[in-house]
């Protein structure tokens, strides 16, 4: 008796651990998006005011603004980390001394920390004295002084940029994971039956690779949800609201205006998102597993 | 004329040696078996005939022509793959139709040919079906059907049968046979089962360390080996090889004592079939030991016998029975073949 209730009681201090600092905050932060609660007059959350946070964000354009800069994100980042990715491992999956370096080499950029990343490519792009904005410029005369972050789409582009660059290894490294997991007498009984290369990647490779693309869209559409770090460090939202994503509004909203109450209901939208899509992805790849075991 | 010559050709990965220099000539129609113990170069030197390996010298030449820069899809030959090779994500139909769609067939001429196709392997009921949904010796037939859809001049099967249970490989066994007597196109099969070897072969090539050691008929295999490798590769149960002398045309070894061919030698292995062994109640029989072991196989017993180091085996009639340890006796059957072959060498006396 005793021996069956050992595991319980040896998991008690981890349960409480993520009762506390996970379970808490999210029951807490749920409540308080349905009351008014401004941090500058109140120390302690005021009354109830019902779904007006959540019907106050349907209305207001910068939040409306903010969840369109963050699908713009998203979706460009995905595609080109997916896609770099991708194509990068169909590049590195033979073996030899060369490959194995540059696999090595290629983690560096997922070992860097995000704010950091914002902070280096904040200086390389700065028309003065960065390295890229200055290179470019010397390359291509009608860049020269180009204001980089300045510009709307461009500190949009430099953004989705500095995520790609950080994301595309750690993608490599999945991608070649399940590249390695494809027998690889398909891709000979390919190229025997009269398939181009082309054909082989497009034909035989993709399709079967189909599970650990979906994988890695949905990981990076999660991780490109919650971007923040990067917004911070390298464009701080601007110009104006161009690259504000919704976390980094999320975070104005709740700690320079100090509107916790409205700023619950909008970190909640943004979970409500981000739960829609696991569930989906979960359904997806159990559809997947019971088609691969039929 | 889909004849296959490999010249002269060698595979060497960096400094190790695959395959050194050697020549074999593929007839036109002929079923050539690639036979030996793995690791022993038989699934490199068809993947050179696939264009799958380059090749580092000699030449490959089919149907006269020589194909050592051409690409697999250029070489006209088909391959049947050990773990099947199928496309997953196709259908079955897709899968057969897959080399015909590549070579720009019209959809009614494809549809027709992926029908015909499905029958002649039976498959024409699970046409709609994935890969995932087939049995194993389903899924080895979509590679055969995929193999022949296209009617190349040349088949490769990569140990095609491995992956099936023992029943499954023997109906299918039976079934390339038939399919190889009904098409006549010219097949390099590679396996490491000497009986299927035996049973499909029209020729087979004994490998070792990336050498062909013999290649003649299964007849002339199994009647006269080349040398200890080969007469202790093909058979079951193998040869058995019993180490000895020759003096004076008397071979002897622990209990063995048999008149042979040649006058004298030390160091000499004699090898001699289970089945051209008799069991004998003459105390001055040729070999003489205890028995250790009897196996009844259903047709037949395995009678085993020792002495000291050495022991024998010999097929025995089903009913044969005796008690484990009392003294057995074997003699040779009349006409039975006797080899000797050299022990250091390996090479045949006689």
């Amino acid at each position: 008796m005793k021996d069956r209730l050992l595991p319980y009681w040896l998991l008690i201090p981890a349960f409480i651990i993520v009762l506390a600092t996970t379970i808490y905050p999210l029951a807490y932060s749920f409540i308080t998006s349905f009351r008014a609660w401004d941090l500058t007059k109140s120390r302690r959350p005021e009354g109830f005011v019902g779904l007006d946070n959540y019907l106050y964000a349907a209305g207001e354009s910068q939040f409306l603004n903010s969840l369109w800069v963050t699908f713009v994100f998203v979706i460009t980042s995905v595609i080109l980390t997916v896609v770099l990715a991708m194509a990068l491992a169909l590049l590195l999956r033979r073996k030899g001394p060369m490959h194995t370096f540059t696999r090595i080499i290629l983690i560096l950029p997922f070992a860097m920390s995000p704010a950091l990343i914002g902070v280096s490519y904040r200086f390389m792009f700065n028309p003065e004295f960065g390295v890229i904005a200055n290179g470019l410029g010397a390359v291509f005369p009608a860049l020269q002084g180009v204001p980089w972050l300045a510009d709307p789409q461009l500190a949009m582009g430099i953004l989705v940029l500095t995520d790609v660059w950080h994301w595309t290894p750690y993608m490599t490294f999945m991608c070649l994971g399940g590249l390695a997991s494809i027998p690889r007498e398909t891709e000979e009984a390919a190229r025997i039956d009269g398939a181009s290369n082309l054909r082989i990647v497009f034909g035989i490779i993709l399709p079967q690779m189909r599970g650990v693309i979906l994988v890695m869209a949905v990981l990076k559409t999660i991780f490109a949800l919650k971007m923040f770090d990067q917004v911070v460090t390298l464009t701080g939202g601007g110009p104006g609201t161009s690259t504000e994503t919704l976390a980094y509004f999320i975070f104005n909203v709740g700690f320079r205006w100090f509107d916790m109450g409205y700023a619950s209901a909008l970190a909640w939208i943004l979970t409500a998102i981000m739960m829609f899509i696991s569930i989906w992805y979960v359904r997806m790849l159990l559809s997947e597993r019971k088609m691969a075991t039929a | 004329m889909a004849e296959v010559r490999l010249v002269d050709i060698e595979k060497k990965y960096g400094n190790f040696l695959a395959v050194p220099k050697q020549s074999l000539t593929i007839h036109d129609g002929e079923f050539l078996v690639l036979l030996g113990p793995s690791g022993c170069g038989k699934t490199t030197t068809m993947r050179m005939i696939a264009g799958l390996e380059d090749i580092t010298s000699g030449d490959i030449m089919i149907k006269g022509e020589r194909v050592n820069d051409k690409p697999p899809k250029d070489r006209d030959i088909a391959m049947v793959f050990q773990n099947y090779g199928l496309y997953p994500h196709m259908t079955v139909r897709q899968n057969i139709e897959y080399p015909l769609k590549l070579r720009g067939m019209s959809k009614v001429d494809r549809k027709a040919r992926v029908q015909e196709t499905a029958e002649k392997v039976e498959l024409d009921a699970l046409l709609e079906r994935r890969p995932s949904e087939l049995s194993g010796g389903q899924r080895q037939r979509v590679a055969l059907a995929r193999a022949i859809v296209r009617t190349p001049s040349i088949f490769l099967m990569d140990e095609p049968l491995s992956n099936l249970d023992a029943k499954l490989r023997v109906t299918m066994r039976a079934e390339l046979k038939h399919l190889h007597h009904e098409l006549g196109v010219t097949t390099v099969y590679v396996t490491h089962d000497q009986m299927e070897a035996m049973t499909l072969a029209t020729r087979v090539a004994v490998m070792r360390d990336g050498k062909i050691v013999q290649l003649d008929t299964p007849k002339k295999i199994y009647a006269e080996p080349a040398d200890l490798f080969v007469a202790g590769f093909i058979g079951s149960p193998s040869m058995n090889l019993i180490d000895g002398a020759v003096q004076s045309g008397v071979f002897r070894a622990d209990g063995v004592e048999l008149p042979v061919d040649l006058a004298g030698c030390k160091g000499v292995v004699l090898g001699i079939r289970p089945e051209e062994l008799d069991i004998t109640e003459d105390a001055g029989a040729a070999i003489s030991g205890k028995l250790y072991a009897l196996e009844l196989t259903g047709e037949s017993t395995l009678v085993t016998l020792r002495n000291g180091p050495s022991s024998v085996c010999a097929r025995g009639h089903a009913d044969f029975e005796a008690e484990i340890n009392s003294p057995c006796h074997l003699a040779p059957k009349d006409g039975a073949r006797i080899h000797l072959f050299d022990r250091a060498t390996g090479e045949r006396l006689r």
